[in-house]
């Protein structure tokens, strides 16, 4: 199978040798099943997501009345709100296509493909198998888009509404594909460099305290735009007031994520030293192994946390405004506004589960030599397990807690009278959060169903 | 003198193969001393030492072990009996890959007594002094991809050892070392044999199967020779290279 893969340098014959390999390629990874199918899946995910997402905010495009510019205002800022998280899906779906992968190309560039060969038949497989991933997930959007319909906005389902026009769709599967194609691309260099495929384990990120003190800054600046808010709103309208606040919270968000990986780090360091048991040691050795990653995958919770606590507040305060002379499409905005709030937060834990839980899957693949290794010297397999999971929540709760910390405190007077006034609305949203936490934690326990599988088959890892 | 282990009848067939990989196996190993197997690959060594570690369940057979507890037959126990005997009671080298790469040296052979009940501080001492032992003080704190192969392998043995383990296993041990190194990581595991323990010890490397005391020879899944090899180079371990 070499053979025709040595000549073609050139880029259309890289394509063609590609083309004639890629059934080899396809056949080979028969026997890797669970490998291909869980990117697959996870492509599925992020389409569905995607396409609910798009379906939910274009269905307040549909209306024209007095209100419908601000609930449109408000689509789009969730829209946003879910985007971020979204896009940790699709990295982490790209990623978990990418690794397997990297392994079998090296042996296919020892054997003497060509560069351009390579390249071709990464991106040929991406594409491939995010386009499959795509269409599933269109379907699984059919399946669960009627159960978004069942949302209620000014005391209506919003039904049929959140239907995609139809001609949208093949562009989203378009997009996701190559999308996956263009992150395959560009995930491919360091293996096409080295030709042993040796992935070199990158140093952890060295995160500073000074940034620590930058942060400490812009949470200062924001408190104070924040309590003179009233100045702003003098000079500028409300306009001014938007703005601020706008500045502000993503201001503090940037700053939340600047120093997130160098507290996650302290603190890993710190239980690595204290931890009792192995599981706690290996949480904490396994978060000190590359605080950044595991930040990154549960920081989409930290805009989440930030908006949950300014939409509880806000709601609060709102709801504390007597509202019976309101216009009845005002009080039906009030209380759409909290049905959002809790939309967006639950959208984005669903969004932060799904990449806990795919980067879990990957890993665990990743490491699978390591669970045999473990399992031959008679670790119990709970303590694999355990510790993934604690290194995951550990990170979850440093996420969350910190940012909706920093919310707490830019609104600080706000918050303590909003537990006193509306104590319904701060249950309810730290019930979301709850239930948030446990999707998370259920989707990193998910990836241990993997592991029964590759002790059962040891041979293939090692 | 009683067998420490004592494997009667041993066949592994592995699903999906046509021929056994081990054919009815019978091997008797003595406390106190080192048995090298050897044979070309894919004649069965790996599979024979996992049957007799407890890794595989044979197909059918008998794996008598003296543990502390008294004899039983780890071919009949099940899985989770097995991984705990393999934790307690068995200690592993293997070429590579028994370690975590996370954690640090110390942590590696801590980790082994942690799971054991011993409290972190005591399993750091013990851990410590292994290593001392082993010829690595000083690089306890690095991680483990921070050492050379030969520094890791001291690492395994040090895991192996720490929890008291009187039955080592190694699967070609020296398999990804320089001849050098490869010598001085038999000499000690050829030394815990100088102090009671038992080794087994998959090679495809005749140095190191001259220096055990017992060659056990595979083909095909069959023994097809065991021999004694000259006592004097077999139990001391000081031999240095050729
Ligand atoms: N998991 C497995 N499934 C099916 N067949 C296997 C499996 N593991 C080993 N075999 C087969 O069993 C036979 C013995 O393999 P084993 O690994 O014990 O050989 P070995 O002597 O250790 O070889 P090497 O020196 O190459 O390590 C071989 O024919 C091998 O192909
Ligand atoms: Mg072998």
């Amino acid at each position: 199978m070499s053979a025709p893969a040595v000549a073609a340098p050139r880029h259309a014959g890289a394509v063609a040798t590609a083309l004639h390999l890629a059934p080899l390629f396809a056949r080979r990874r028969d026997s890797d099943r669970l490998a291909t199918l869980l990117p697959v899946a996870s492509f599925m995910v992020v389409t569905a997501l995607l396409e609910l997402v798009a379906g939910g905010a274009q269905a307040f495009f549909r209306w024209d009345d007095d209100l419908a510019a601000t609930y449109q205002t408000l689509a789009v800022i969730a829209l946003v709100l879910l985007l971020v998280p979204l896009g940790t899906v699709g990295a982490s779906a790209a990623r978990l296509a990418a690794r397997r992968r990297d392994e079998r190309l090296a042996s296919l560039r020892l054997l003497g493909a060509t560069t351009g060969t390579v390249t071709a038949l990464t991106v040929l497989e991406a594409a491939a198998t995010a386009l499959v991933g795509a269409l599933a997930g269109t379907v699984l959007y059919g399946a669960t888009a009627p159960l978004l319909g069942l949302l209620h906005f000014r005391g209506e389902a919003l039904g049929g509404q959140v239907w995609l026009p139809w001609g949208w769709l093949p562009l989203v599967v378009l997009g996701v594909t190559l999308l996956a194609a263009v992150s395959a691309l560009a995930g491919l260099r360091a293996v096409v460099v080295t030709p042993l495929g040796v992935r070199t384990r990158q140093r952890a990120g060295t995160a500073h305290w000074v940034r620590a003190l930058v942060a400490a800054g812009v949470l200062a600046v924001g408190l104070l735009a924040v309590q003179s808010l009233s100045l702003f709103g003098q000079m500028g309208g409300v306009v001014a007031i938007v703005g601020v606040l706008a500045g502000v919270f993503g201001a503090v968000l940037l700053a939340v994520d600047a120093i997130g990986p160098w507290v996650l780090r302290l603190r890993a360091r710190r239980r690595a030293r204290t931890a009792r048991t192995v599981p706690r040691l290996l949480a904490a050795r396994m978060t000190l192994e590359d605080p950044k990653a595991a930040w990154r995958q549960v920081s989409g919770v930290a805009m989440t946390s930030f908006v949950g606590v300014f939409g509880a507040v806000g709601l609060a305060m709102a709801s504390y405004t007597d509202t019976a002379d309101m216009p009845a499409d005002e009080r039906w905005l009030m209380h759409d506004i909290s049905t959002g709030v809790l939309v967006t937060v639950a959208g984005s834990f669903l969004m932060v589960a799904c990449s806990v839980g795919i980067n879990q899957a990957a890993t665990t693949l990743d490491r699978a030599a390591v669970h045999v290794s473990l399992d031959r010297l008679g670790v119990p397999r709970t303590v694999m397990a355990e510790a993934t999971r604690r290194a995951v929540m550990s990170a979850l709760w440093l996420v969350s807690g910190g940012s909706a910390l920093c919310a707490v405190v830019l609104l600080l007077p706000l918050v303590g009278m909003a537990i006193f006034m509306q104590p319904v609305a701060v249950v309810t949203a730290a019930a979301v959060f709850a239930v948030g936490f446990g999707l998370v934690r259920g989707a990193a326990a998910l990836s241990t169903r993997l592991v029964p599988g590759i002790l059962a088959r040891p041979e293939r890892v090692l | 003198m009683t067998s420490l282990l004592s494997a009667r009848g041993l066949t592994m067939h592995y699903p999906g193969s046509t021929s056994p990989a081990l054919d009815s196996v019978d091997l008797d190993i003595v406390p106190g001393t080192s048995v090298a197997v050897m044979g070309a690959s894919g004649s069965g060594k790996t599979t024979l030492l996992h049957c007799l570690a407890g890794i595989l369940r044979p197909t059918t057979g008998s794996v008598m072990l003296q543990a502390g507890s008294g004899p039983v037959d780890v071919a009949a126990m099940d899985d989770a009996a097995r991984a705990r005997l393999r934790r307690e009671e068995l200690g592993f080298v293997f070429q590579q890959g028994l370690l975590l790469g996370e954690l640090t040296a110390l942590e590696n052979v801590a980790v082994a007594r942690m799971l054991a009940g011993v409290p972190r501080a005591q399993a750091e001492a013990e851990a410590q002094q292994w290593l001392a032992h082993l010829g690595l003080t000083g690089l306890e704190q690095r991680r483990l991809g921070e050492l050379s192969g030969g520094q890791a392998q001291r690492v395994a043995i040090a895991r192996a050892q720490v929890t008291g383990a009187r039955l080592i296993f190694a699967d070609e041990p020296t398999g990804a070392l320089d001849s050098a190194t490869s010598v001085e990581v038999l000499d000690l595991l050829l030394a815990a044999v100088a102090t009671g323990r038992t080794l087994v010890v998959v090679t495809h490397d005749a140095d190191v199967a001259r220096r055990c005391g017992r060659t056990v020879v595979l083909r095909d899944g069959h023994v097809v020779s065991d021999t004694a090899a000259p006592a004097a180079t077999a139990a001391t371990g000081t031999e240095t290279a050729r």
